[in-house]
């Protein structure tokens, strides 16, 4: 008997350990850093919500819901929010998550030296009420504080304290930036930057699970159609993006799919125009043509996205008009129209503005960042030569790329931008607004885009209740962007993510892969 | 009035010379020296004349039409009126139009590289050889670490700090200079040593010694008296040197360290096409890789006769 128990014991083991599942992804560009508050950008915000967690986090439908944090309610009239705070919950290590770690990681979050500092602009204070309760006071009323924080990550202030990693470094990194301690569902087991990332199931989690992964694994993979080499034959088991050309063959082919979607992502062109001399080039050094409006209405016009649109991107892209796409809270219907492709018009206006013989400049582009950004920046270059202006493209990986950017080391340059809120107030906060450090603005506005109106705009979108007169005043500010042509929004990147067909999964819009919905069969 | 005649004389004697010559009697009987001679020339020749057999200019963006891109070969693009023989790449670009002019920079890179590395390996090699020495010793032990390491890994090493010493504007110019600079620096070593061999056994005959007895210096001795004699060699290992040199610059270019996008050379046209080869899209990678692979190959070819034909023993 005891025999029969323990031989069935056995292969209920086995069992077990066959349906034990190692879940294996790729993407092209590998996490800069585990640090969540270091770099401000999507591949590491996305990674790293596997792993850290916020007092809020998004659903599968976006919707903002209860995370770190069981209830808020707002405090007075628009004075802040009050926090409610989860019991029970265990960092990774085992410490318990309090209040003090909230303040903790509000006071590293918002830090000279990290990236996602402009997410605070609107707190004026946090505060300890008692171990499961914070207050966050605001500056002024901000009715959607609370949508705006799920990619704030909760860190352990003990751990960080013991590992000297106080304060983040995004230039030369710290024992954060290889190791993490997070509640979430998954814990960092082993990193190797550029090669692979190994993540386990966290037992402690407060959550149910709803994934059957015991082991999750990420290799970057450079080359897109290595990626796609990598999942027909079944070395990977989700890759992240499928490059639109090869779509139709993975979804053909018996035994993978793929997931499509539009993404919240705008992919729009930026000028250096807040000084007065172009960078690159046999014209380093001369006045800077970016700098007049024409100039870059001419860009817009000379632009032929539907082109773009249908060759590189094979139709599976929308044109776009704003910072942001049609899908997200604050879009302004009434200026829905992109500037029409106009090739004769690009060259009087560039004739108006006294480069009737054009002149040429340096184009600045990722070349593994955004779906076949540098094709789309060799179309842009090509365009551009039809009305007279040279670019000379330089096209770089992106962990080349944004040091560049922050270093004003271009005349123009592509950017892709993704509202975290999904709302047009986070693209006009980042892009539009006059940089200021101390205020937190403009943190990503590279080329120097000012606007006094969109600055006074800004915090009053902020603050205001009435979605009527917060769509008025977004309206105002989209008019002013568009006629200033502060950039030349091209397209809404299309979502192209290729699985296995044993493999279920949720693609959000904002194109974080969130492993806890995964389940192999 | 018999001055000019023997000078027209004299051209056509030395056509006919070299005709009649050993090298030339092995050519005329070498179907493979004739076939590899012809492609080789043919191409060279298209690329010479690219700007008059191309129907587009592939390096002037002004020229490219995007909706002309992903057209088939032998079909009319989509969205408009243009045919193309060979098809387009993503960009629009004609890829038969391209190939021409992508070759013109990989022959170009090719040509360069190897005339570099054959002045600094001929002249370090005779040095070596004739002095013998401290200089020997020094040339030869940089010679013996540089082959050490897999000559790409020196050409993109090279590269690499080429790249990062030219100021940035001018880095899109410079990129072809940089790359015949990283593959002549490269492969000066094999000129080097063959030649210091070749110059080794020269050094000892009695012509040399009779012109340092003479009173020649040691210069005009290398190069007006050893040098013609030790070129039979180099000849055989710059042909050679010649294909190698244009693989290792599609080598660098696949690897996208080479010739920009903008101006893509053979290497560069195959990285892009590899891109679209699981999409169907097979001739942006096929065609280029065919043309590097005639070109390569027929120079290879060549460089093989050559050498059987001036080695004596062969005969």
């Amino acid at each position: 008997m005891f025999k029969l128990f323990a031989s069935t014991a056995l292969t209920l083991c086995l069992a077990g350990a066959a349906s034990a599942e190692t879940f294996k992804w790729a993407g092209t560009t590998d996490p800069q850093t585990m640090d969540p508050h270091a770099v401000n950008s999507a591949p590491v915000l996305g990674f790293l919500n596997n792993v850290y967690e916020g007092l809020v986090r998004r659903g599968k439908d976006m919707a903002v819901e209860p995370a770190l944090a069981t209830s808020w309610e707002p405090i007075g009239v628009g004075e802040g929010w009050r926090f409610n705070l989860r019991k029970g919950v265990k960092f990774h290590d085992g410490a318990d998550f309090t209040a003090e770690d909230v303040l903790f990681s509000y006071q590293r979050a918002s830090s000279e030296a990290s990236d996602t500092r402009s997410w605070f602009a609107p707190v004026a204070d946090v505060k300890v009420v008692d171990d499961y309760t914070v207050d966050i006071l605001t500056s002024a009323p901000n009715p959607i504080f609370p949508d705006s924080i799920a990619n704030w990550m909760m860190m352990d202030k003990g751990w960080a304290e013991a590992n000297s990693t106080a304060l983040p470094d995004k230039e030369n990194g710290n024992y954060a930036t290889l190791n993490a301690n997070g509640t979430g569902a998954f814990m960092l087991k082993d990193r190797q930057p550029g090669l692979t990332t190994t993540l386990a199931p966290f037992d402690g989690w407060w959550d149910e699970a709803e994934h059957n992964i015991t082991e999750a694994v990420f290799t970057p993979i450079d080359n897109p159609a290595t990626a796609v080499a990598a999942l027909l034959s079944g070395d990977v088991d989700m890759i992240n993006p499928v490059p639109i050309q090869d779509a139709a063959r993975v979804d053909e082919r018996d035994g993978t799919k793929v997931i499509r979607g539009i993404e919240a992502r705008v992919i729009m062109l930026g000028f250096g125009q807040d000084r007065d001399e172009l960078k690159y080039t046999a014209m380093a050094g001369q006045p800077n043509p970016f700098k007049d409006a024409r100039v870059r209405e001419a860009v817009a016009k000379a632009i032929n996205v539907d082109a773009i649109l249908k060759t590189i991107m094979r139709g599976s892209a929308e044109p776009a008009s704003q910072l942001v796409s049609p899908a997200m809270r604050g879009f302004s219907d009434a200026l829905a129209a992109r500037p029409a492709y106009d090739v004769a018009g690009a060259k009087a206006l560039l004739a108006e503005a006294g480069y009737g013989d054009g002149f040429s400049f340096g184009l600045k582009c990722p070349n593994n960042r955004y779906l076949n950004d540098e094709a789309v920046c060799q179309a842009v270059t090509g365009m551009l030569a039809q009305v007279g202006i040279k670019a000379e493209l330089d096209a770089m990986p992106v962990q080349n790329y944004w040091p560049e950017l922050r270093a004003d080391n271009f005349d123009m340059y592509l950017l892709g931008w993704s509202p975290g809120t999904f709302d047009h107030e986070h693209p006009v906060r980042f892009l539009v607004t006059t940089p200021n450090p101390e205020k937190k603005l403009g943190s990503w506005n590279f080329g120097g885009f000012s606007n006094a109106r969109v600055d006074e705009l800004l915090p009053m979108v902020q603050s205001e209740i009435d979605d009527g007169k917060r769509q008025a005043m977004m309206d105002e500010i989209t008019s002013i962007y568009q006629s200033e042509h502060a950039y030349v929004p091209m397209y809404v990147q299309p979502l192209v993510w290729g699985a296995q067909d044993n493999i279920e999964l949720t693609q959000r819009p904002d194109n974080f892969f969130i492993l806890r919905w995964v389940t192999v069969n | 009035m018999t001055t000019s005649s023997e000078q027209t004389a004299k051209p056509k004697s030395m056509l006919a010379r070299a005709w009649d010559s050993d090298v030339g009697y092995s050519f005329r009987h070498s179907p493979v020296a004739i076939i590899s001679s012809t492609v080789a020339l043919l191409l060279i020749l298209a690329a010479v004349f690219a700007p008059l057999l191309a129907v587009m200019n592939p390096f002037d963006p002004a020229s490219l039409n995007l909706l002309n891109g992903f057209t088939p070969p032998l079909s009319q693009a989509e969205f408009s009126p243009d045919w193309f023989l060979l098809g387009t790449d993503d960009q629009g670009r004609d890829v038969y139009s391209t190939i021409l002019y992508g070759m013109r920079i990989s022959l170009f890179v090719g040509f360069a590289a190897v005339a570099l590395g054959m002045v600094i390996g001929i002249t370090l090699g005779l040095i070596s050889g004739y002095f013998g020495g401290w200089a020997d010793a020094i040339i030869m032990r940089i010679a013996d670490v540089q082959l050490t390491f897999p000559s790409i890994l020196v050409a993109m090493l090279i590269f690499g700090v080429a790249k990062g010493v030219t100021p940035v504007e001018y880095r899109d110019q410079l990129a072809i200079w940089v790359l015949i600079l990283a593959i002549g620096l490269s492969d000066w070593v094999q000129f080097a040593r063959v030649v210091r061999g070749a110059t080794l056994v020269e050094k000892n005959k009695e012509y040399v010694q009779a012109a340092r007895l003479m009173g020649r210096g040691a210069l005009p001795i290398l190069f007006r008296h050893i040098l013609p004699n030790v070129m039979s060699p180099v000849l055989v290992i710059a042909t050679i040197s010649l294909a190698l040199a244009i693989i290792a610059e599609a080598t660098l270019s696949f690897l996208g360290v080479g010739a920009p996008a903008t101006q893509p050379s053979l290497g560069t046209l195959i990285r892009i096409g590899q891109g679209f080869l699981f999409s169907g899209e097979w001739w942006i990678l096929v065609f280029p890789a065919v043309t590097l692979l005639a070109l390569a190959l027929s120079v290879n070819l060549l460089g093989d006769w050559l050498r059987d034909a001036l080695n004596p023993k062969l005969r």
